[in-house]
């Protein structure tokens, strides 16, 4: 196959390093030797698939600690697929050009709740049955794991098996069972995989549903199995997998550098916040393993910059020390550093300062809300003396632009918010007109508030369409100078948020998506508004039902998802939003409540010690 | 010192587009700690110049870079620079060069690109003879401007068949660069219209870049 590949099909394609593989640090396992056969399938290009940390992490983690292999493989462009589809070529893996049916378990990242049109398409090129209930004992386990499964029961009929949390912990067990019982029949062997923590399997529970269409209970379809899944929890950073021999990618990635994870959690609180919630507690790793990490990843990859992640890396204890001593030590090798989010504040911009290597360019910051008081609501805690104070040392140093992140259709909005908006930018105009000579350049980017499952917002509605459209065109009206808007699609944000906090009869939906074409989705020039409304339509399913206000006494189809927040706390997080209560880190403060760390018997654990 | 390169990209690279190619080398020469130098300014670079793009799909026997470096043994750069590279990319040979000897790009003016052919496409030896013989050999340009019609037969310099039981070659020495640039998908413009289709080719590959004086042609690691 792979010399057809080579002499027929990929010349035709646009990025056709995209499909061949064997890039350095690639490992290939020998097939026949190896256990348990497993492929992580990244729904989406290779360019976006390659970047993604968690994916590094696992492929790392189970080809050099196990005796399983793990190949890879991501979803085709377009124009790649429909040459598969008319040279009858199926879904390989990139390591050692095996069709996705050939393996055991086909392991899904899924990062966005668009992206599973890609999964089925993915699924289709494979050759396996789309739908868990369709596959017999010769077809692989196909699982997922990443942010979405949190609630994973829009895709529930896709998959075998979720693994919820860390993915460190449960993956190496959950291959370990496979290989064990491999002799079981699937039904069996679905049983046996339930026992692990952190494992869910849908198949094994029934749901049923009020007249309202609200759910009224979910119930075990077999003994034993458990009524709740508790995510996996990697408790010590430090002593946790990393990889050191990360594949370095031919083709220019989206991010293509080095890069380490310095903690992984955030609790700076922020209500509309699902990564926020979901990866509590904040784990964090000490600077001499980061040091020491950098120092194997540059000399194994050869990358000439080393990014440091994390949801919000200027909170991480050590980020200072830390960066002095990597700008002290690679600064001269014409090594740089990167900071991928920076903190609304001064201390934030300096440190930003301190490591950037080329032209200052764009400076980019989240204040998410135009006023205080819904800053204040949605507990981002960021003043306008903050935002400000950062603009300023930003343009005091030479930066030339800006770019701010704000939400639109926030709970509780006015049109004093929106006004709040353009009223901001000025300022932070203005502060730049005095320090820069040229005229200096505003961008503001607009997202669409969705409430996310398990956030304080649960149970918020969205703004509809139409209301979004309404405040956009609110905004475009007040035009101003060298201040440049641009918003998220509305439409978009409506199927997400569908998704985010939809249930199983979502299925039969997306299932009508993807035969009315949809792929891609989360790329706007393959996005089909309309096939999707139509597979609503097909399936007399309305979408509104999915982004209504909640009651408080609902039950959420995510609910026996245990992140180990208690769903009280989330309430009281709610209320407090109304009051616009400020809540503060629980690193810096006392202990918010929030039930995390009793329930993981967790201590929280601050390595700089501050 | 500043040193010349040559070096093979498999088959199994063919498909990197230069800055690919380039970035792979730096990232080579760091992994296998070369003691290169740095660009001055702002934003500093390793000061590495590739010869003439590999067209992508293309993979090539005989390729070049210059690079400035402290001092260093050959055989050594070689051996570093061959452990960290992958398999189907090996430095063959290098050689130091004068600090200030001209860029590849500029002395850098033919390259041989070979054809691989099933067996029995067509009677290469009679399709050699026609071509050679013409006055004019017409093309529709392929390169910036695609609506000029380009002449071929000035820089076509040779043509050389070697034929065995599976498969058929037929390599060709062209003119690159300025002034005439002569691309390898406009020479399969040029076969098709002889009989040579798409399909009919199995593999294309530069067989070397050459330095062409009077009727010779030099490897740019002989003539600097």
């Amino acid at each position: 196959m792979k010399d057809r590949l080579f002499r027929d099909i990929l010349p035709r394609v646009e990025k056709p390093a995209r499909y061949t593989g064997s890039e350095v640090n690639m490992i290939k396992k020998d097939w026949d030797s190896k256990s348990t056969k497993m492929v992580m399938a990244f729904p989406d290009v290779y360019e976006i698939g390659m970047s993604h940390i968690g994916c590094k992490i696992l492929y790392g983690l189970v080809n050099e600690t196990t005796d399983h292999l793990m190949e890879r493989s991501f979803a085709p462009w377009p124009d790649m697929e429909a040459l598969m589809r008319e040279e009858d070529i199926p879904l390989y893996s990139l390591e050692s050009f095996t069709p996705l049916n050939q393996f055991d378990v086909v392991g899904f990242s899924l990062q966005y709740e668009l992206s599973i049109t890609n999964v089925l398409n993915m699924l289709d090129l494979g050759r396996i049955p789309l739908r868990s209930a369709e596959r017999s004992d010769f077809d692989p386990l196909v699982i997922a794991g990443g942010p979405v499964v949190f609630n994973p029961e829009p895709f529930a009929e896709f998959f075998d098996a979720f693994l919820l949390g860390d993915g460190e912990e449960v993956t190496v067990e959950f291959l370990d069972c496979v290989e064990t019982n491999r002799h079981l029949e699937r039904k069996e062997l679905l049983l046996e995989l339930a026992g692990i923590e952190g494992v869910y399997i849908p198949s094994l529970y029934s749901v049923s549903y009020h007249d309202d269409g609200t759910i009224k209970s979910r119930e075990p379809q077999a003994e034993g199995t458990p009524l709740y899944v508790r995510k996996r929890l990697v408790k010590d950073l430090n002593s946790a997998y990393f990889p050191e021999y990360p594949i370095v990618p031919y083709l220019g990635i989206v991010h293509d550098r080095a890069v380490l994870e310095v903690m992984r959690g955030c609790q700076r609180a922020c209500r509309f916040c699902h990564a926020g919630m979901v990866y509590r507690p904040v784990r964090e790793r000490s600077v001499e393993v980061l040091a020491r990490q950098a120092v194997e990843q540059l000399k194994n990859t050869g990358y000439d910059e080393i990014s440091l992640a994390s949801l919000s890396t200027l909170d991480y204890s050590g980020v200072e020390p830390l960066v002095k001593q990597l700008v002290g030590e690679y600064g001269d090798q014409g090594v740089g550093v990167s900071l991928p989010s920076l903190r609304v504040d001064a201390f934030s911009i300096n440190l930003a300062n301190e490591v950037q290597k080329v032209r200052k360019t764009t400076l980019t910051l989240a204040p998410e809300a135009g006023t205080q008081r819904l800053r204040d609501v949605i507990n981002k805690n960021v003043s306008e003396d903050d935002l400000m104070q950062a603009a300023e040392a930003a343009f005091k140093s030479g930066w030339m632009g800006l770019k701010l992140y704000f939400m639109i259709g926030l709970p509780t909005e006015t049109e004093a918010d929106l006004d709040g908006i353009p009223e901001l930018l000025k300022k932070v105009k203005s502060i730049g007109n005095r320090y820069s000579r040229r005229a200096v350049e505003i961008r503001a980017s607009m997202a669409c508030f969705v409430p996310k499952a398990h956030t304080p917002f649960q149970w918020q509605p969205q703004a509809s369409i139409a209301s979004l459209e309404d405040k956009r065109h609110y905004m475009i009206r007040q035009k101003m100078k060298n201040v440049k808007l641009s918003f998220h699609d509305s439409r978009t944000s409506y199927l997400e948020g569908i998704f985010a906090r939809g249930d199983r009869r979502l299925g039969e939906v997306i299932y009508k998506a993807w035969q009315n074409g949809c792929k891609f989705d989360g790329w706007s020039e393959y996005f089909s508004f309309t096939s999707w409304m139509e597979a609503f339509d097909e399936c007399q399913i309305n979408p509104d039902f999915y982004i209504r206000e909640r009651r408080r006494d609902e039950l959420f189809p995510w609910d026996f998802i245990d992140i180990g927040v208690d769903k009280k706390y989330l309430w009281a997080e709610n209320e407090r939003a109304y009051r616009g209560i400020l809540t503060p880190d629980c690193r810096q403060d006392d202990c918010v409540g929030c039930g995390v760390c009793p329930h993981f018997e967790f201590d929280l654990d601050v390595k700089g010690g501050c | 010192m500043r040193l010349r390169a040559e070096y093979n990209v498999g088959p199994e690279l063919k498909f990197l587009g230069n800055l690919d190619m380039m970035h792979l080398m730096e990232r080579a020469l760091r992994r296998a700690g070369i003691p290169y130098h740095l660009s001055e300014g702002f934003n500093p670079h390793i000061r590495l110049s590739m010869g003439t793009v590999l067209p992508v799909g293309i993979w090539g026997k005989h390729e070049y870079f210059d690079l400035d470096l402290a001092e260093m043994a050959l055989q050594e750069f070689i051996d570093r620079l061959n452990e960290v590279l992958p398999p189907a990319l090996t430095i063959l040979d290098c050689q130091q060069i004068e600090e200030n000897a001209p860029a590849l790009m500029k002395i850098i003016n033919t390259a041989e690109y070979t054809f691989v052919l099933r067996t029995g496409t067509t009677d290469l030896q009679s399709l050699t003879e026609e071509i050679l013989t013409r006055d004019a050999l017409l093309v529709q340009s392929r390169g910036k401007n695609k609506n000029i019609k380009k002449d071929l037969r000035p820089g076509l310099y040779q043509m050389n068949i070697d034929a065995t039981e599976a498969y058929d070659m037929l390599s060709v020495m062209v003119s690159i660069n300025e002034p005439l640039n002569i691309r390898y998908d406009e020479l399969q413009d040029l076969f098709s219209e002889y009989g040579i289709s798409a399909k009919d080719i199995t593999d294309i590959f530069r067989q070397g870049n050459y330095i062409k004086e009077d009727q010779n042609f030099y490897s740019p690691l002989k003539k600097v």
